[in-house]
């Protein structure tokens, strides 16, 4: 099970504290969601490899494009999505959420009912036709209370039956931007449990950041060519 | 009143607890059940708080880390863990709860799971930012102080 943070410079924790407390939670790894691919650079953090070593959980090298509107979003995508293993796009508005599960390259549509952003039927259906993950953000579940929690609980419950109809691909995070805000997975579990979701739903989720960044690894590999096309073992024709 | 028989009384399991924040974090026992049952009552309400019955023993908190126990009852682990996870800060400090395990009894409770916490072994001088800061480490982590509050690292980040 893996969690996706935002890490220094987004957040307070570094990528190497993120990870060494995901370790200690019990988590198999932690996606580094670098607000428009900055992070790592800019903050001249160590190399994700040493921090797989130092920790002994995996690191995922992801960016969050962070748009106003789609056309802006377009650009940061093309940029992006060559440098890093896992790209997600923030919603949070109808333009911007219908725009990222049009997109093949996109693979998680983050924070979609986040703001103004609602999501329908239509969506859920491009979201399963071109793979695109829809994020479920517990953070606010998590770290408010009152009339706001209760918004944000029902717009997750619509966007759980959109995803169980239409069988859409989903992710599961508490979005820490700070290790003292990561929660283990059995916590989010229990949590989940309580506000109508499955232990298994919720596990899934998780699951599924390690499932998108294994397969966009692969793809990524040099042993991958296209669809279809792979090295491998030959016969040898002398 | 005579105390019930021992069949009839209360089942109980106890959460191992573990504490984590600031180092300049400062956390009582009365301001952290407070919170606690404010998080059970939201989440769970009025019926689930009563149900679960939540009360904090053996409170231990230092140097921003700390253990505790918390007491619920047989049925109602797992919205005790929810309850748990929704404690967000207590006074102002960010706090991170982890339950490290359950048990049948106080006492199995703190022998399996607590004690085993690191305290703060010391301060060093770190450049963060572009600037010398003072960082309070702990087993491989550093909280290094920043003007804008603290910031989470390890000693991987300055080698």
């Amino acid at each position: 099970m893996y969690e996706a943070a935002y890490v220094y410079p987004d957040g307070d924790s570094t990528t190497a504290r993120f990870a060494h407390a995901a370790g200690a939670a019990g988590y198999d790894g932690v996606v580094v969601r670098a607000v428009d691919g900055a992070g790592r650079r800019s903050a001249g953090g160590p190399a994700y490899d040493a921090v797989r070593d130092a920790a002994g959980v995996d690191v995922v090298d992801g960016a969050e494009v962070v748009a106003p509107d789609p056309e802006h979003a377009s650009g940061a995508i093309g940029n992006l999505r060559p440098k890093h293993t896992l790209l997600l796009v923030r919603g949070g508005t109808d333009r911007l959420n219908r725009f990222a599960v049009e997109q093949e390259r996109v693979d998680v549509l983050a924070r979609p009912m986040a703001d103004d952003g609602d999501f329908n039927h239509v969506l859920a259906k491009t979201a399963t036709r071109n793979a695109v993950h829809v994020e479920f953000d517990f953070g606010p579940v998590l770290r408010s209370e009152g009339g706001h929690r209760v918004r944000v609980l029902q717009r997750l419950r619509k966007l759980r039956k959109l995803v169980e109809k239409y069988d859409t691909p989903y992710v599961v995070s508490a979005t820490p931007d700070v290790h003292l805000r990561l929660r283990a997975p059995r916590e989010m579990k229990a949590l989940g449990e309580q506000v109508g979701f499955t232990g298994d739903w919720i596990e899934q989720g998780l699951e599924a950041w390690g499932e998108l960044a294994a397969r966009n690894r692969r793809r990524r590999s040099e042993s991958f060519i296209e669809p279809g096309v792979e090295r491998g073992r030959y016969e040898k024709d002398d | 009143m005579k105390h019930l028989p021992k069949h009839l009384r209360p089942r109980r399991r106890y959460l191992a607890v573990e504490l984590e924040s600031w180092p300049d974090a400062d956390v009582s026992r009365g301001a952290f059940q407070r919170e606690l049952w404010y998080a059970a009552q939201n989440l769970l309400g009025d019926p689930g708080s009563a149900e679960a019955d939540l009360s904090v023993l053996g409170f231990e908190f230092e140097d921003g880390a700390g253990e505790t126990v918390v007491r619920t009852r047989v049925g109602d682990v797992e919205p005790t863990r929810a309850a748990l996870a929704c404690v967000d800060e207590v006074d102002g400090h960010p706090l991170w709860v982890r339950v490290r395990g359950v048990s049948g009894t106080i006492r199995s409770c703190e022998e399996r799971y607590l004690g085993r916490r690191a305290g703060i072994i010391g301060e060093s001088n770190v450049v963060f930012e572009n600037g010398r800061r003072t960082a309070f480490v702990r087993d491989d982590a550093l909280d290094v102080r920043t003007p804008a509050g603290f910031a989470g690292a390890t000693k991987l980040d300055f080698e």
